[in-house]
């Protein structure tokens, strides 16, 4: 089982569009995958039109229940998902309750290794004691990145906050660009000098458009209704890449300089 | 939907159907339809169902890409063995390496696997929605129809419906299998397709053993209950005929040709039921059958029996034998042309008709044969007992001087006696003509080697002859056959030699015993006990006699 999180500290990068479009060609490829929707805004808990609720949430942080029991089996095949439901967004004091609080995704997942090939972690964004924890059960942090000076700082900050992480805390960290308008002189500037001053970008742009902004509309994954456009390809190459850097073959990601 | 998937399976009943299920469940959630699938599958088995005997049914699938053998376990456990093959079953030695190939070999033996019954689906996938138009249940419905390849016919079976769960929605499940269960009143899809499509093909599975298994009535009237007796036998010949016209396998012709000893046997041995002009016509018509089926069968043996021949001779000789391996090769084809065109003649097609007309023909009322009228219970008493005097009286004059001519009669009367034995089974205590018939098989095994090893070992010389005429065999070949008929010559010294230790078990006090008390017993029902009036003088009833 590889567990890979969609994170960014800043919110409106993509994020939810990306993890449900992977998660989603995760499981056509053949990898029985779970998406673990942690944002309380639950947003791929809606584009899988699961209602947001998640009965017995409490037994489940307190060890009581396991992940198997709580899962949704979505409409495609070898795809489960963990909704998310609004009164997560306590989720950080229900984890300060627990003993090794920022160990308690981990210790979840880690016996369920033999139920999924593959985990797909939406993240709320933010720095929290539930990305603590992403970060520690997480083999790659998947970073989308828009073409903002402003993003480049909450990288820089995303990478200091992990430098300063005890060493099992080591995902991959694994930027890339998310929508992004190549007619803008302005996006492809920022692009290219993001690319000189983080060595380890993955070379994948998905491009903006609206037809991402419908799966909303849909409901389901882009592949499933707009399986030609160029933003798919996009996810697609975005999947082989990760998949690529997983195996440890791949290029991509930033060396992280632990101070400890 | 994933093709292993397995979900709970009902049987659709015909008056509701797909489309009426639909309608139901339609009425208590949202639906919403997938494309269909047509699927095709075929299942295979050995015509005398051993597959199916061993506890499984073989089928052939066409999924995507390519053809995929499975085997499904008939038993609880539902288990399930897969193998990818390029093509359609036959011999199953010619399988690919893999699980469903090991599985099947030893129960097939040297039959080979035919297309027994092939199901064309149409599926169609429906997926049940709750108020966020989100799947909870999915639904595999399936309409069937079969193609029955033996006869031709095809039909409509029954359909079914196979509930996927999605994960996290248990409530939704049960409630369905619930609508399904309690309120359609739908029961559980037991057992595979193959049982189905036979039941509605108007067939029932293992139809065919070559097992003579008769299920008589000791009061019926002998006439009647030979005839059921033959067309028990008709029924295998005729059965048997396609296979051994088209050589599918060897044991076509083998199954006819014990069919056709059998009958024979009957006309002769179950005497003065049937006018003895009838008989002698019938015997004689029958002969030629036997004969005509004769040369092929041989070649078989051979064939069958050729490794074992080789494996016989040291190792330096082994390759040496190959040419007649080619030679019988040779004229198989040519004896098989011919065996096919007697089989599918005019004249064997009226025989059987006219058999058949016979056999069937209304009961005469005032028959000329004496016992015709007797209760079949008593002339097989009389039969049996006279039969194992005469094998008693043969055997005990065979010394070791005795010529092999002497032998072969024995056999002849001991497999007479079998086969009495074995058409009357039903009318005796169950069990106690088993343990005759299985003392009659070896004792019938050992004079049976004795009189095959000879056959053998001249039909070999001649064909030494034969090939060295044609300039077919090289010396090694004369030399490795040579001593192959030395070693079939041996075996059967062997044989003679144990015959006197093997039928001293027939002649032994526990089997006389044995055979008076089985056979000189008054006419009794073996289910149930005599009843007052119902007596061996009650006037035997007409011919109820099952097979």
């Amino acid at each position: 089982m590889r567990i890979v999180a969609l994170y960014n500290i800043k919110g409106g990068v993509g994020k939810t569009a990306t993890a449900v479009n992977l998660a989603y060609l995760s499981a056509r490829s053949g990898m029985r995958t779970l998406l673990w929707d942690l944002d309380p805004q639950a947003a791929a808990t809606y584009y899988f039109r699961i209602k947001p609720e998640v009965k017995g949430r409490k037994a489940l942080f307190r060890g009581r229940r396991g992940l198997g029991e709580v899962v949704k089996g979505t409409d495609f095949e070898g795809l489960d998902l963990l909704p998310a439901e609004f009164s997560m967004r306590n989720m950080d004091l229900l984890l300060e309750d627990q003993k090794g609080p920022t160990k308690r995704l981990m210790r979840l997942l880690r016996p369920q290794s033999d139920s999924w090939d593959r985990v797909v972690l939406d993240c709320p964004p933010s720095i929290s004691l539930v990305s603590e924890n992403v970060f520690r059960a997480a083999d790659a942090l998947l970073v989308p990145m828009i073409s903002t000076t402003l993003c480049a700082r909450t990288l820089e900050l995303l990478l200091e906050f992990l430098e300063g992480q005890p060493k099992g805390s080591n995902p991959k960290v694994l930027p890339f660009f998310s929508m992004v308008d190549r007619r803008k002189r302005l996006h492809r500037e920022l692009m290219e000098e993001l690319r000189e001053r983080f060595p380890g970008f993955l070379d994948v742009a998905i491009p903006y458009t609206t037809e991402v902004e419908r799966m909303g509309i849909h409901r389901m994954p882009l592949p499933t209704y707009a399986p030609s456009h160029p933003a798919c390809d996009a996810y697609r190459d975005l999947w082989s890449k990760l998949e690529s850097a997983l195996d440890g073959a791949g290029e991509g990601g930033i060396p992280l300089r632990h101070a400890g | 939907m994933a093709a292993g998937d397995t979900g709970i399976e009902y049987r659709l009943p015909d008056d509701l159907g797909v489309e009426g299920v639909l309608a139901q469940i339609g009425e208590w959630r949202r639906l919403a339809e997938e494309a269909a699938a047509l699927r095709s599958r075929a299942f295979y088995d050995s015509f005398d169902w051993s597959v199916y005997g061993d506890g499984g049914v073989l089928e052939l699938a066409e999924p995507p890409e390519g053809l995929e053998l499975l085997w499904r376990g008939l038993r609880g456990d539902a288990s399930v063995l897969r193998q990818p093959v390029s093509q359609a079953p036959g011999w199953p030695a010619d399988l690919p390496a893999g699980p469903v190939r090991s599985r099947i070999l030893a129960p097939c033996g040297i039959r080979r696997l035919l297309p027994r019954m092939q199901i064309e689906t149409r599926v169609r996938t429906v997926r049940v929605l709750d108020d966020q138009d989100k799947t909870v249940v999915r639904l595999a419905l399936s309409e069937h129809r079969f193609r029955d390849p033996e006869v031709g016919l095809e039909g409509p079976m029954h359909g079914r419906i196979e509930v996927h769960p999605v994960r996290g929605y248990d409530a939704e499940r049960d409630a369905l299998i619930a609508l399904l269960t309690d309120g359609l009143a739908l029961a559980p899809a037991d057992g595979p397709l193959l049982l189905d499509a036979l039941a509605a093909a108007g067939r029932s599975p293992a139809d065919y053993s070559s097992k003579l298994d008769y299920r008589l009535d000791p009061r019926g009237r002998a006439d009647a209950v030979t005839r059921s007796i033959l067309l028990g036998l008709l029924d295998t010949i005729e059965r048997n005929l396609p296979g051994a016209r088209a050589n599918l396998d060897s044991e076509f012709l083998h199954d006819l040709r014990v069919a056709v000893r059998r009958t024979r046997s009957a006309l002769a041995q179950i005497r003065e039921v049937f006018p003895n002009a009838d008989v002698a016509l019938w015997k004689e018509r029958f002969a030629w059958l036997q004969q005509v089926t004769g040369p092929v069968r041989d070649l078989d043996v051979y064939l069958l029996d050729f490794d074992g021949y080789r494996d016989s001779l040291p190792e330096s000789l082994r390759p040496h034998l190959a040419p007649l391996r080619t030679f019988i090769l040779a004229h198989y084809d040519e004896e098989q042309a011919r065996l096919a065109a007697e089989l599918g003649s005019p004249r064997l097609v009226e025989m059987l008709r006219d058999w058949r007309g016979f056999l069937e023909s209304p009961l005469p009322a005032d028959p000329q044969a004496t016992d015709a009228l007797k209760s079949v219970k008593e002339v097989a008493d009389e039969r049996i007992r006279r039969m194992a005097r005469r094998v008693r009286k043969e055997g005990r004059a065979i010394g070791p001087d005795s010529p092999p001519a002497e032998m072969h009669e024995l056999r002849k009367s001991c497999k007479k006696l079998r086969y009495l034995m074995e058409f009357f089974q039903s009318l005796y205590p169950d069990g106690e003509v088993r343990e005759l018939v299985k003392l009659m098989k070896t004792i019938l095994d050992n004079l049976g080697n004795f009189q095959d090893l000879s056959v053998q070992a001249e039909h070999l010389r001649e064909m030494a002859a034969r090939m060295r005429e044609e300039g077919l065999a090289e010396t090694d070949t004369l030399l490795a056959m040579g001593t192959l008929i030395g070693d079939l010559l041996a075996r059967r010294q062997r044989a003679r030699e144990g015959f006197a230790s093997v039928f001293a078990a027939f002649l032994g006090d526990e089997n006389r015993r044995r055979l008076k008390a089985v056979f000189a017993s008054p006419t009794q029902d073996p289910e149930t006990p005599d009843m007052p009036g119902q007596g061996p003088t009650e006037p035997p009833a007409e011919g109820r006699a099952v097979r």
